[in-house]
């Protein structure tokens, strides 16, 4: 009894951690996407599980991290946040790991326009699957109401391009945007979505133990879409709050450290409740 | 007959720039903390507010200075010594005014 007792056991553990291995999600994070006016920046930036406040894993360390600032049709000006990044330890209910946490200055991002913040990390090695993983991760901030940049590339191996503003978008709203690869559309690209149902606290630096949503299934956990011909995905946002979106093994390295490499892009939007 | 048809093209020629004019006007404001006040303008859509009159004025609109946003959609000037306001004027209904006090560093 007990033989057959542990072996449900351990094929039960096998499926909740292959899960768990499909979820891997790398947040850059801030409170807010649309600022009326420039204020300091508190963001986070942690490789976590944000729909189940999972497992935290250690990114192995932030190659780049910089913001790409356009106001209307001005010139690009990219300005480098390295010297803001401090490492912190991110606190979820049942995990912790490195992490960092900037406070970008509100002198940084004065002028009003798109600031298109760019996170690459550097190569975390998955043990079970024997592989690396990178995930090239962008999000959106948007100061004063005149737009820049959001839906231009920023040239990095791989990434999403935004058709729809990351930065608005009410709840209901389609999400539409191209992923790339060199420059490049990348057709039948799988992309994985995850809804962050436990909330940020920037103060614990963890996510927060309560769960926004009742999943009635994995399935729901972590959803599955794959783009068109032209690399062009749409996905509407059924809640408010903060969606991230996963494009799998689409950029060009392949190979880490003579080990498989998914070198993935990421992109968070928010979308705000209609009152 | 060609005399209207010319008329009318230049009236959708006139009519056409107004089109990107059909969007929200935004500007602000900073002190830079060492006597300058530096502003800077543009539209909802993105477009280009490079050229649009500011007008900097004192409490009882009489004109301090009349400038210009530069290519950039920006300007710098002399802080003025007394109450004054900064008006961002792309045309009627496209226009956005300051108060001197609430412009901060």
């Amino acid at each position: 009894m007990k033989k057959i007792f542990a072996a449900v056991l351990v094929t039960l553990s096998m499926f909740a951690f292959s899960s768990q291995a499909f979820a891997h999600f790398m947040m850059t994070y801030t409170p807010q996407t649309v600022l009326e006016k420039a204020k300091d920046l508190d963001m986070r930036i942690v490789f976590t599980h944000p729909a189940e406040a999972g497992h935290t894993m250690d990114m192995g360390g932030v190659k780049e991290f910089y913001a790409l600032h356009k106001r209307g049709d001005s010139e690009v000006k990219k300005i480098d946040f390295m010297k803001s990044l401090k490492e912190i330890t991110w606190t979820n209910p049942e995990s912790k790991n490195k992490a960092y946490a900037a406070l970008i200055s509100k002198k940084d991002i004065k002028s009003m326009g798109d600031y298109m913040f760019i996170m690459v990390p550097g190569y975390y090695f998955e043990k079970e699957e024997g592989s690396y993983m990178q995930q090239i991760t962008k999000l959106l901030v948007n100061v004063g109401g005149i737009p820049g940049n959001w839906n231009e590339p920023a040239g990095l191996p791989c990434e999403i391009v935004p058709m729809s503003k990351p930065y608005g978008l009410w709840t209901g709203n389609v999400f539409q945007a191209q992923v790339l690869s060199g420059g490049k559309p990348v057709a039948n690209a799988e992309l994985e979505v995850e809804y962050m149902s436990h909330k940020p606290d920037l103060k614990k630096n963890g996510l927060v133990k309560k769960c926004d949503v009742d999943y009635p299934n994995d399935v729901l956990v972590t959803q599955t879409i794959v783009t068109d011909s032209n690399g062009v995905f749409s996905f509407g946002l059924p809640r408010a709050g903060w969606w991230g979106f996963a494009a799998l093994g689409v950029g060009p390295e392949k190979q880490h450290d003579g080990k498989e490499m998914s070198q993935d892009a990421v992109i968070w939007v928010q979308a705000v409740d209609m009152k | 007959m060609s005399k209207i048809l010319a008329i009318l093209v230049l009236a959708a020629a006139f009519a056409w720039p107004q089109l990107t004019l059909a969007h929200s006007p935004i500007f602000d404001c900073s002190d830079n903390g060492d006597g300058t006040i530096s502003c800077e303008g543009g539209f909802s859509d993105g477009s280009s507010a490079s050229g649009v009159a500011i007008h900097v004025q004192d409490a009882s609109g009489k004109a301090i200075e009349e400038l210009k946003l530069d290519k950039n959609s920006e300007i710098t000037f002399k802080k003025p010594s007394q109450a004054y306001k900064v008006t961002f004027d792309a045309g009627a209904g496209h226009q956005v005014t300051k108060d001197g006090k609430d412009i901060v560093q």
